[in-house]
Formats: structure tokens, C-alpha cells, sequence
């Protein structure tokens, strides 16, 4: 009897074994996965990638980027067209579209979802600054819109928030015309409302839920999720009461050579489900995408060889497989900053010096794969102000220069002057960033000491202005120069972006014009007068734009990577045939 | 003194105890730990928003209403909600438990019987080749580091043979049995080194005493001696080895969780840590040490049950 029993759990054990998971083939499923937990699907608190790309699958906002046009082009999405906007840049009139229906949910009378108006976008914004809130997303339009701040203020010290209190700057005139009234000129305000801080949520439903808003996301979107779960796995089915929205029929040529124009012209969202796995480690993100049970990755850094050539071609294999490869720029762009409070650093020469020390051609190769972009200054490529042409004169290598400049500098060879401690997170490739920028700097006599820092830790050091050097990133807010150019702008100091503490009134008069300009060839030209001047005063030392190298399955459709991915997955589509085969071959 | 009330006296103690733990973390997150707004309110804060977060967060009150807070929670396991994700804790807690559970709980007990198993074995064959080649397997079984077991499980049997789901989690039973067999076997194989080498020492150390030899002469077998006697007087370190490791169950495994996607306690933990997310780390603290406690006062009353010489006091 004892040895039948081991010999029924022993099958047990073995069917279970077997029952690994099979890829459906016979629904449009969208798999795709995210590298880090997502907090939650409340819009005003989607400070993070993660986050906003899961709030937008559900929630939308007034304007959106086109899907199939570059550079960034803002397009209306629940607005039914661009906004009127007065001579003096100051007033924004939105009209809404008609008939668009929130998801339906229990917190709407017979749990049927209303017709969006333009009350919900007052509503949403107010929400935005609701100081009780604290949003991370208040930035965006914090001294922005006439009144809006003095309204923020009143309640700040008060119990309770009133909404019903009018805000000069930001009214719904009628049911569906939506009036801004900016408190000064700012062009890039426009930007904001396609961000996911901006997107509208129903009052009723964030009462009804109160501080479980977060868990119940209703929105207008292409996607339903019913509620939210901070797990593994999202899954959002296809909202079956999305408005009339779809896929572009035009797009620029790199787009249309392509072939992103198949689906022209059909009802969106184009899958019936989105599955959105949570893996936070490289190895099974990478095995799970070769099994075919993810529709793209972005290549990890440690598979980077085995599937990508030297001439930046797919390795054969993968190829083999139908799998194809993208490689497509990011707005951004690393940096190593000199806290300009700490008085060695007003001295030009030595920044320049040390920037002449530095091979950013070596770092690339050791960090990047020698896939990214020396930077030359602040702006990356693909925005205005970038000039593709321009070197800049303190960029490294050149040591015989950096020495000159040194001595120069008032410490010869190095003499006299103190170790400087270069502050970077924790992780492995930051550490070995910091010893790689040690040794440079050795090389002109510059002593560095590495130090490193738990996230938290590093930003408080920044924050309290003790740190020496530091290394760091930005990425882009939105597609405009002002969002690179204002992390060098003097009032910008920490605790504001401008982490480096740079303060030079040229620089930030100029600035100031620039920042009010509406789009145009003179706003380019202020722009790349700041450019270069960045690139001169040395501020930083410049490190590399960098690019995403993302291979995707031949059955999905539509896919590329962008900085503003947020409402992608509605484009997405998947061939179910081509799916079936290439999966053989997996 | 009766167990009921060794067992209410142990668990007053509880009360200080927790006094003290609350004042450790207290001191560790207001002295040391960085300022959560800056965390909270990424990379655009500004001073005047900092200073409103902090007041929303009460961290401008007095360190006796801050510290008390946190006592508080410790009594009534209410934690509030997360800096970091504005999500209910004891929700994240509830959530992220039975995942943690389902692997640690089936690896443990593998763990432990197969090394209980494997140890008698070693303790009846001691110093002979098979006790020698299973030091020397455990020896190098606790020399290979975890993620190279894991980074090896997923490569070769979850992905190269198919075996196994190379990471995923389904929520009930048995949706979660396929995800949980890789990280579970990995334990064991993981846990068996040191638990092997120890309840040999612990076997060993018995298999010599004088009521050992006094059983021989009596004319006792092996097996009786080893089971019936060694095994039973052996129980006081194997308790005390097996149920201190409890508590720390439900903590999950941090590593095993994060490569194969279980969304439990462990990745939990180190997100709040990272993010110094101080109401988590707090909950996940008070937790572990109630846990602790709770779990010494279990393993002082086995010893009275397994082992008639020792008395409560």
C-alpha cells in the first residue's frame, strides 16, 4: 500500500511537471513585461515609467504623441482638435470629444460608465494640486496656470480641499470647452496635458473609493483593468466601449518604408488582451522572451554579445527564428557633476581640465557596448537645439591639453590640490563607472576617492550639497530642449533638478527668453546658443546619449521603442498565423 | 509552574521586547535613514513641497509623538500605507505572504526531513566512505552560491528541457504548484549542505554519550539506539534549529523570489529598502521580531515535552 502511495504522488508530482504553461495561439494576446513593480494606477502618482505606462493603458489624457511621426508630433486624443491659443500665447481653448464613455464601474449609478466632459479635466488638474495629495506630478504645472497656485496655497493649512472653488486659469466654460488661462507664457505647457499626471479621472469614482483610488482604475481608455493588484502579472482586457479611434493612416517616411501602415485605418485598440508580466532579473526576462512567452525585451547587457554582431546586425540564430532587431536612440543623457557650491569648482580651468581627462570613447566601448552617443553637450538628438555637427573643444581624450590646463589651473601636475570624492549609487556598473573615471583622472594627477551610495543616500547628499562630484542621468519629460537646458538654470538649484548647482546669470537670462518662445527658428538658435554654452563653461562632464537595442518577435506588429511609449499597446497588433509557426521554431 | 502560565509570562515579555525593537527602529530611521521626500517626490521637488510632505507625514512632530506612532503599530499591526506606492501595508503583507509561503513552507519541510534522513544515515555509517562523501558533497553543495543554482535551474531545466516554468506565479492551488517546483527544489539543495552538516555534529555528539554505550551493553541494536534514543535526546538543537527558522519563512527568499517573479515578501522588503520606504520596513521589522518572539516562547515549551529535565521557571 506504502508503495502505491509514493507511486500515485510520484505521478502526481510528474503530470504536474508536465502541465508548463503552452502559448495561446488563438487569442490576440499582447505579452509583454516590465522590469520593476508597478505602485499603482492612480494618475497623479505615475511619477515613474512603470507606472505611467500602466496608467495610460487604461486612463487618457487631451493630447497624445502621433504614434507614426518624428520628431514628436502632439496630436488631440480626447480633445476633438489642437487648442485655440491666444496672441499672447496665455489663453488655451480645448474643446472635448463627444460621446467618450468611462469604463463601467460600480462607482457610476447602475454601474454604467458617463460621458467624459470637460468638468473631469477641471477636476483632474485640481486634483493634481491638491496639496493634501502631493502629487509628484504637481511640476508640471506648478506656476503654470493662473490661479492655480494661490489655490493650492489656501488649502495647504486648511482641513479639506474645496473643488468647487473656481480657479481663474482653468475652467470648463460649457460641457465640453475647456478654457487655460497660463499664469505666463510657457509653450511646453502643451506637452503636460499629454503627460499621464494630466489624464482624467471621474470624481465620483475616486470618492467612491476613497484611498483605494489607487487599486480601481476607471478610465476612458482603450484597456479595462478592474482592479489592481500589486503582483506579478497585469492582465487588462479590450475596453468594448472605446470610442471610434483609429490606427493612423499617416506617418513619416522612415515609418512607412517600414511597413507601420498595415493596419491603417482600423478600429483600435487592435489585441484583445494585454498581459503585462513583472520581472525584475535579466535571465528570465531574456529565457521567457526566447520561449516566445514575451513578445520583445530589451537585450540585457550581459546576452548583449550573443545577440548582436560587431556590425550591429541580429546574431544568425536569433534571426533564424524570425526574431528582429531595433536599435533606436534615447532622449537622454549621463553626466558627471561638479556641485559648483564647492568652491574648487568655480575654477574653469580645473573642469575643463577634467574634462579634457576623461575618454568618454573608452567608457562607451566599456559600459555601452559602444553602442551610445558621445555627448557633446546637454541637448541629445532629435530635438531642436541638437546640432549634429558641433564638437565640443573640452571633450576628451587629450591629456597633453587637460595637464596644460591644470597647471594652468594652479596645481601642476595635480600638486596642491585635494582628493575630490566622486559620489554614484550602489550598483556593479556604477562602481566600476566610478573606478573607470578614477583611473582617468589619476592620469592628469586628479586623486578621486569612489563612493557609493544607496539610491536615498546619494540623492540627500545632493540635496544637502556634499557631494564633490557625482554621476547621473536624465531622461526626457517631454521632447523639448527647455527640459535638458533647465537642469543647468540657476533658480533651478536643489533641491530643483539643477543637482550640479551651476548659477551663471548669462546662462539663465538667456534661458529665460528662450523658455517663453513658441516653437520656431529663433527659439532654435537661443537653444543652441545655451547648447554651446553649456558645452564651453565645462558644467559637467559630458558622458554619452545612449540607445535601446530591443528585439521583438516577428508576430508583433507595430512595435518600436520609444521615450514616450505611454498608449502604445493599443497600436500593437498580433499575426495569430505567424505566431503559430514561429513558435515551432522556438 | 504550569505551561499556560510559562507560556503568559513568556508572552509578556513580548511587551518590552517590542518597546525596545520600536526604539531601535525608531533611532535607525530618524537618525540615519535619508529624507523620504526627496524620494517621494522624485526628481522635481522643491523645498517648499518638501516641507509640506514632511508635515503630511508627521515627520515635523515631536520624537515622542513619532516613536509612539510606531509603537502603536506594533500593537495593533495597523501600518498604514506605503510612502512609496500609497498602497495599504497589511494588504501588501497579506498578499505577498502566501506566495512567500508556498515556496518556503514545502522547501523547508523537504529540507528538514531529507537532512534528518541523510544525517541518521551518516550518524549509523559515521566515519566510514559513505560518511566522508557526504561531508565532502555538503561541503561542496554550500560552496556553489545561490544564483549560481538558480542562474543553472532556469537555464538548463526550466528553459533548455522544459521541465520546469522558467518564472511566473498563479494565485490558489494547484495553479501555483508548477511555479513553485524550481524555487522549491532549489531550496532544498540550497538548505541541505549546512542542515546536514549540522544535525550530524548534533547526532555525533549524542552517538558518544555514556547512555549510548550503556544501551549497547544492554544488548540494544543499532537502530533502536539510533532512533529511539539518540534521535529523542538529539530533539533539543533540532528544535531549536527548526523553529527559530520559522519566522523567517515568511520573509520568503529574496533571491529565488526575484528570478522567478513570486510576488512575495521578499520582494517587498528590499523594494522599501531601496526606496526608503520607512512604513514597510517598519511593518516588515515589528513582523520579524513578534515572529521571533513568538516562535522562542513555542520552542522553549517543545524542549518540556521532548526532554522531561528541563523545568519552566
Amino acid at each position: 500500500m506504502k508503495t502505491m502511495n509514493f507511486v500515485l504522488a510520484l505521478l502526481l508530482v510528474l503530470s504536474l511537471l508536465s502541465c508548463t504553461k503552452k502559448v495561446d495561439v488563438n487569442e490576440k494576446v499582447l505579452n509583454l513585461v516590465v522590469s520593476a513593480k508597478v505602485k499603482g494606477m492612480d494618475p497623479i502618482s505615475s511619477d515613474d515609467r512603470y507606472s505611467s505606462n500602466e496608467v495610460a493603458r487604461v486612463y487618457e489624457g487631451l493630447l497624445e504623441y502621433h504614434y507614426l511621426k518624428r520628431p514628436y508630433t502632439l496630436v488631440p486624443n480626447l480633445a476633438e482638435a489642437l487648442p485655440e491659443v491666444s496672441s499672447d500665447g496665455l489663453t488655451y481653448i480645448f474643446k472635448i470629444r463627444k460621446g467618450v464613455l468611462f469604463h463601467d464601474d460600480a462607482a457610476f449609478p447602475e454601474g454604467k460608465g458617463r460621458e467624459l466632459t470637460a468638468e473631469d479635466f477641471v477636476y483632474s488638474l485640481k486634483r493634481l494640486a491638491d496639496p493634501k495629495l502631493q502629487s509628484v506630478g504637481w511640476w508640471v504645472l506648478d506656476g503654470k496656470i493662473k490661479g492655480l497656485n494661490e489655490w493650492r496655497k489656501k488649502y495647504a493649512d486648511l482641513p479639506a480641499v474645496d473643488y468647487k472653488e473656481e480657479v481663474e486659469g482653468l475652467k470648463a466654460v460649457d460641457r465640453y470647452t475647456l478654457k487655460f488661462v497660463l499664469a505666463r507664457s510657457f509653450p511646453q505647457f502643451l506637452y503636460s496635458l499629454a503627460m499621464p499626471f494630466t489624464f482624467a479621472v471621474a470624481q465620483e469614482v475616486v470618492d467612491h473609493y476613497g484611498k483605494e483610488f489607487i487599486n480601481h482604475p476607471v478610465g476612458t481608455g482603450p484597456f479595462v483593468l478592474p482592479k489592481f493588484e500589486q503582483t506579478n502579472k497585469i492582465v487588462y482586457t479590450k475596453n468594448p466601449k472605446f470610442r471610434a479611434k483609429l490606427y493612423p493612416s499617416e506617418a513619416t517616411d522612415e515609418f512607412k518604408e517600414l511597413g507601420y501602415l498595415q493596419d491603417a485605418g482600423k478600429q483600435l485598440p487592435l489585441v484583445d488582451k494585454v498581459v503585462v508580466n513583472i520581472l525584475e532579473e535579466d535571465q528570465p526576462r531574456w529565457l521567457n522572451f526566447q520561449k516566445g512567452n514575451l513578445d520583445y525585451v530589451a537585450i540585457p547587457k550581459d546576452n548583449f554579445d550573443t545577440a548582436v554582431t560587431p556590425s550591429k546586425g541580429l546574431a544568425e540564430d536569433l534571426a533564424k527564428k524570425g526574431i528582429k532587431l531595433l536599435i533606436s536612440p534615447s532622449l537622454d543623457v549621463t553626466y558627471t557633476a561638479f556641485n559648483h557650491e564647492n568652491k574648487l569648482f568655480s575654477n574653469l580651468k580645473l573642469r575643463r581640465a577634467m574634462s579634457l581627462a576623461y575618454d568618454v570613447n573608452k567608457s562607451n566601448e566599456l559600459f555601452y557596448n559602444s553602442n551610445a552617443l558621445p555627448a557633446q553637450s546637454v541637448i541629445p538628438p532629435g530635438i531642436a537645439g541638437y546640432m549634429p555637427d558641433f564638437k565640443n573643444p573640452w571633450r576628451g581624450p587629450d591629456l597633453e591639453q587637460a595637464k596644460k590646463l591644470l597647471a594652468e589651473a594652479g596645481y601642476p601636475a595635480g600638486k596642491g590640490l585635494p582628493e575630490i570624492t566622486f559620489d554614484c549609487p550602489s550598483s556593479t556598473i556604477s562602481r566600476q563607472m566610478g573606478e573607470y573615471l578614477k583611473s582617468q583622472m589619476e592620469q592628469i594627477g586628479v586623486h578621486l576617492k569612489v563612493v557609493q551610495n544607496p539610491w536615498p543616500d546619494l540623492q540627500k547628499k545632493i540635496n544637502n550639497k556634499t557631494v564633490m562630484l557625482y554621476g547621473i542621468a536624465w531622461g526626457a519629460d517631454y521632447p523639448d530642449a527647455e527640459n535638458f537646458l533647465q537642469l543647468l538654470y540657476g533658480p533651478n538649484k536643489t533641491p530643483g533638478a539643477n543637482g550640479s548647482n551651476y548659477d551663471n546669470p548669462e546662462y539663465n537670462k538667456l534661458f529665460e527668453s528662450a523658455v517663453v518662445m513658441q516653437d520656431g527658428p529663433e527659439r532654435t538658435a537661443l537653444y543652441e546658443k545655451l547648447n554651446r554654452m553649456a558645452a564651453d563653461q565645462a558644467p559637467w562632464i559630458y558622458g554619452v546619449h545612449r540607445q535601446s537595442f530591443v528585439l521583438h518577435h516577428s508576430w508583433l506588429r507595430n512595435y518600436f521603442s520609444s521615450d514616450f511609449d505611454q498608449g502604445q499597446a493599443q497600436y500593437l497588433n498580433v499575426d495569430l498565423e505567424k505566431k503559430a509557426e514561429m513558435l515551432k521554431k522556438l | 509552574m504550569n505551561i499556560w502560565t510559562y507560556t503568559i509570562r513568556r508572552l509578556l515579555y513580548v511587551i518590552p521586547v517590542l518597546l525596545g525593537v520600536c526604539l531601535i527602529i525608531f533611532v535607525l530611521f530618524n537618525l540615519v535613514s535619508p529624507d523620504p521626500s526627496l524620494m517621494m517626490l522624485g526628481k522635481h521637488a522643491s523645498a517648499h513641497q518638501m516641507a509640506e510632505i514632511r508635515h503630511e507625514l508627521g515627520l515635523d512632530r515631536s520624537w515622542f509623538l513619532q516613536y509612539w506612532d510606531i509603537v502603536k503599530s506594533a500593537f495593533t499591526f495597523d501600518f498604514g500605507r506605503s510612502w512609496s506606492t500609497k498602497q495599504e501595508i497589511t494588504q501588501m503583507i497579506k498578499n505577498g505572504a502566501m506566495p512567500s509561503l508556498t515556496v518556503s513552507v514545502p522547501a523547508f519541510a523537504a529540507s528538514t526531513i531529507i537532512a534528518l534522513i541523510i544525517s541518521l544515515f551518516v550518524a549509523f555509517y559515521r566515519g566510514g566512505k559513505f560518511d566522508k562523501s557526504i561531508v565532502i558533497a555538503c561541503v561542496a553543495l554550500m560552496s556553489i552560491p545561490a544564483l549560481a543554482y538558480i542562474l543553472f535551474g532556469q537555464k538548463i531545466l526550466a528553459y533548455d528541457w522544459g521541465l520546469f516554468e522558467i518564472s511566473g506565479y498563479e494565485h490558489g492551488f494547484p495553479a501555483f504548484v508548477p511555479f513553485v517546483l524550481l524555487p522549491c527544489i532549489i531550496w532544498v539543495v540550497l538548505s541541505i549542505g549546512p542542515d546536514v552538516r549540522f544535525y550530524r555534529t548534533v547526532m555525533l555528539d549524542e552517538i558518544y554519550q555514556d547512555y549510548v554505550r550503556t544501551a549497547r551493553a544492554k544488548g540494544l541494536t543499532e537502530n533502536v539506539i539510533l532512533f529511539k534514543h539518540v534521535l529523542k535526546n538529539a530533539m533539543i538543537p533540532i528544535i531549536t534549529w527548526v523553529v527559530i527558522q520559522i519566522p523567517f519563512l515568511i520573509l520568503g527568499a529574496l533571491l529565488l523570489e526575484s528570478f522567478f517573479g513570486i510576488p512575495g515578501l521578499g520582494g517587498i522588503t528590499l523594494n522599501a529598502i531601496n526606496s526608503a520606504d520607512f512604513p514597510v520596513v517598519r511593518a516588515m521589522t515589528v513582523l520579524s521580531a513578534v515572529a521571533y518572539i513568538v516562535f522562542s516562547v513555542i520552542t522553549d515549551v517543545l524542549y518540556t515535552i521532548v526532554d522531561p529535565r528541563v523545568r519552566l521557571k
